[in-house]
């Protein structure tokens, strides 16, 4: 044992400890954040499967016989089910919002005549891709669990699922919901990822630069000087922006690049092309997108320099800086996965008030082509970061930007303002 | 003789802590005027008004005239600040600081250029200005930090505890500056200090605060005789009725 380690260890051990800023940022808020987390990614998936057991199909029967009114009186026992007379199946997408449906089953002429003489039969199955999660693939799941169950009550492998996705109103043969949903996911799991990379960092940089100038005084210095204090904070949020924006495009690159040697192992068996298909952002979508996440960024900014001034030092800023994380990781964790739209009521208005949450949602909504979703978000944020921002204004104004610090009641004695 | 500091009844409370209370002093234009005390007497507090950092509770401040609340800005044009144990930007060199802080006071390239030479000469930093900042030791950062103060040639430099934490002979180095500077250019300078000795060789008149108010006040010879006492360490005991 190393000669005097016991005292050292235990002396840190209080020293941290009974710091209430580390205790709340660095023990108790990651004890609660994921908790929340799980319990809000099961609460969904709950709910998402309930949606999808609840969804309507339409059916497009080809068939006279008595086995496709079996197929579907079999279909209908596990979902709703609207027959429908089209000529096309694309008469049938443009009925699907007033069925309310998500799928098309076509089943074909001869169908009954070949259960009957077990030779296998194609049906098909069109899906509605309406964004990346992983409960996109629950319909898919849902139509596998079907087709085998019918086949093992009629006979192995007769019946063959040809699946295939409807994107935005248009029918893409061949293309498996399931595999597209995680082409889609893979590509866009980097948006999530690199922006509680980037917002954590950027506010460690605010918060930081902010405290260390009330630590080496040079802020008081600036506070005395004849200019603009409104320009001091502009200044700050201004410098850091820049480099959080050149750290942005670093990751945005090397995360891009290290998610491009995931595809390959994507079992797609058919090519995929995601611009065909219209599920990549136009460039007034990428314009939104970049939009979004520069005013989150700058809320994010606006927040750590507001939260930094109530610190005295650079650790406590930073602890305090921490605090927020929740509200990052949650709604980014749960949107990496979930689409917005599956989300209870109550927990979507959460995650809409989120000022963090907007450029997940915005890049989802975009490459959907819902342009208002994430003009609406913008508007949003950018109010959310005026309001930031003239707190923040207030504060340099007045000497409170010298003089205010959080008080944890409770925790520990009511701290003294140093007033030599 | 113009006023260059009057200060009329000033209250600071921070909560349940009231660390000015009624304090009345005035400096005159050109003078080296001390406030000295212990620590937690109300110095930094008095100086952090001054330099129109805090308000007053209560009272009035006026600097040549303006007053300190309302006339802030125009205060902030005729005044230097220099914080106590501040420190420069560690990433930037000793050179690129005094060009960063003459910008927001000179007017024009040849002013700035004037203020950086002359602040260069006061620190006596010479080749090690092109380093940056966190190389310094303690003394050398202090040194240049006083002569960002008086490079501008302020009508007014308030100095909170000018010569805190250095060794003896950068302290001299320091009050050497100070006074240099002040007569020369005819600044008027607040210092702060709670090391007595060193006062009574800078200022021409000092006053002793205790608890946010002034105990008593005058210059430096005329307070030791009238308190029959060798220093003015000695004067703040029996002031405070320790002697």
């Amino acid at each position: 044992m190393l000669k005097g380690f016991g005292p050292l260890l235990l002396k840190e051990l209080k020293e941290l400890m009974r710091d209430p800023k580390i205790l709340l940022g660095f023990i108790i808020v990651p004890l609660l954040m994921f908790p929340v987390l799980g319990y809000v990614m099961n609460f969904s998936m709950e709910t998402a499967k309930e949606s999808a057991a609840k969804a309507a199909v339409l059916v497009v029967n080809r068939d006279s016989g008595a086995n496709s009114t079996e197929f579907i009186a079999y279909l209908n026992s596990s979902i709703k089910v609207f027959t429908v007379n089209v000529s096309t199946v694309d008469d049938a997408v443009s009925t699907l919002s007033s069925y309310n449906a998500t799928g098309i089953v076509e089943i074909p002429a001869g169908f009954s005549n070949n259960v009957t003489a077990r030779i296998p039969v194609d049906v098909k199955f069109y899906t509605v891709f309406s964004g990346a999660g992983l409960l996109e693939g629950i319909g898919s799941s849902m139509v596998d669990a079907l087709v085998e169950q019918f086949n093992r009550n009629v006979a192995p492998n007769v019946l063959v699922p040809q699946k295939s996705v409807i994107v935005k109103g248009r029918i893409v043969e061949g293309v498996d919901p399931r595999i597209l949903s995680s082409l889609v996911l893979s590509q866009s799991i980097a948006l999530p990822i690199t922006l509680i990379i980037l917002l954590t960092y950027s506010m460690q940089i605010a918060a930081t630069s902010v405290a260390m100038e009330k630590e080496e005084k040079t802020l008081e210095t600036l506070l005395t000087l004849p200019i603009d204090r409104f320009a001091i904070l502009m200044g700050k949020l201004s410098g850091s922006t820049i480099i959080a924006g050149v750290g942005a495009v670093a990751y945005m690159f090397g995360f891009n690049y290290y998610m491009g040697s995931f595809t390959s192992t994507i079992p797609t068996g058919t090519s995929i092309d995601l611009i065909s298909l219209g599920l990549v952002p136009s460039l007034f979508g990428y314009l939104l997108l970049g939009v979004s996440l520069f005013v989150t960024l700058l809320s994010a900014l606006a927040l750590a320099v507001i939260l930094s001034a109530f610190a005295q030092d650079v650790r406590s800023a930073q602890s305090l800086v921490s605090y927020v994380y929740p509200l990052l990781f949650v709604p980014s964790l749960a949107l990496m996965y979930i689409d917005i739209n599956v989300l209870p009521f109550w927990l979507k208005v959460v995650f809409y008030a989120i000022p963090f949450s907007q450029p997940i949602i915005a890049s989802k909504a975009v490459t959907m082509g819902d342009y208002l979703t994430a003009g609406l978000g913008i508007v949003y944020v950018a109010a959310f970061t005026l309001v930031i921002m003239y707190v923040a204004s207030r504060l340099f104004a007045t000497e409170k930007i010298l003089t205010v610090k959080l008080r944890f009641r409770g925790l520990r004695r009511r701290e003294k303002v140093p007033t030599e | 003789m113009v006023v260059a500091v009057e200060a009329a009844s000033v209250v600071k409370v921070f909560g349940n802590i009231r660390a000015l209370d009624g304090l009345t002093f005035s400096v005159d234009s050109g003078a080296i005027f001390g406030l000295i005390g212990p620590n937690g007497a109300g110095k930094t507090t008095a100086l952090r008004i001054v330099s129109t950092l805090l308000l007053p509770t209560s009272g009035t401040v006026k600097i040549f005239g303006m007053d300190v609340f309302r006339e802030a800005a125009e205060v902030r044009k005729i005044i230097s600040y220099l914080p106590e144990e501040a420190g420069p930007y560690r990433n930037l060199s000793g050179r690129e600081y005094l060009e960063f802080m003459a910008r927001f006071i000179a007017k024009g390239s040849n002013e700035l250029h004037r203020m950086v030479e002359e602040a260069g000469e006061i620190c006596g930093l010479r080749d090690r200005l092109k380093d940056k900042a966190k190389t310094y030791s303690k003394g050398m950062k202090r040194r240049l930090l006083v002569a960002r103060a008086l490079m501008t040639r302020p009508k007014l430099s308030v100095l909170d505890e000018p010569t805190s934490g250095l060794d003896v002979l950068h302290s001299y180095h320091v009050r050497e500056i100070i006074k240099r500077y002040a007569k020369e250019h005819g600044v008027t300078v607040l210092l702060s200090s709670h090391n007595m000795l060193e006062v009574e060789h800078l200022c021409g008149r000092v006053a002793l605060l205790n608890k946010g108010k002034i105990v008593v006040e005058g210059e430096p010879q005329e307070l030791k005789e009238k308190f029959g006492s060798p220093n003015l360490e000695e004067v703040f005991a029996k002031v405070v009725g320790f002697a």
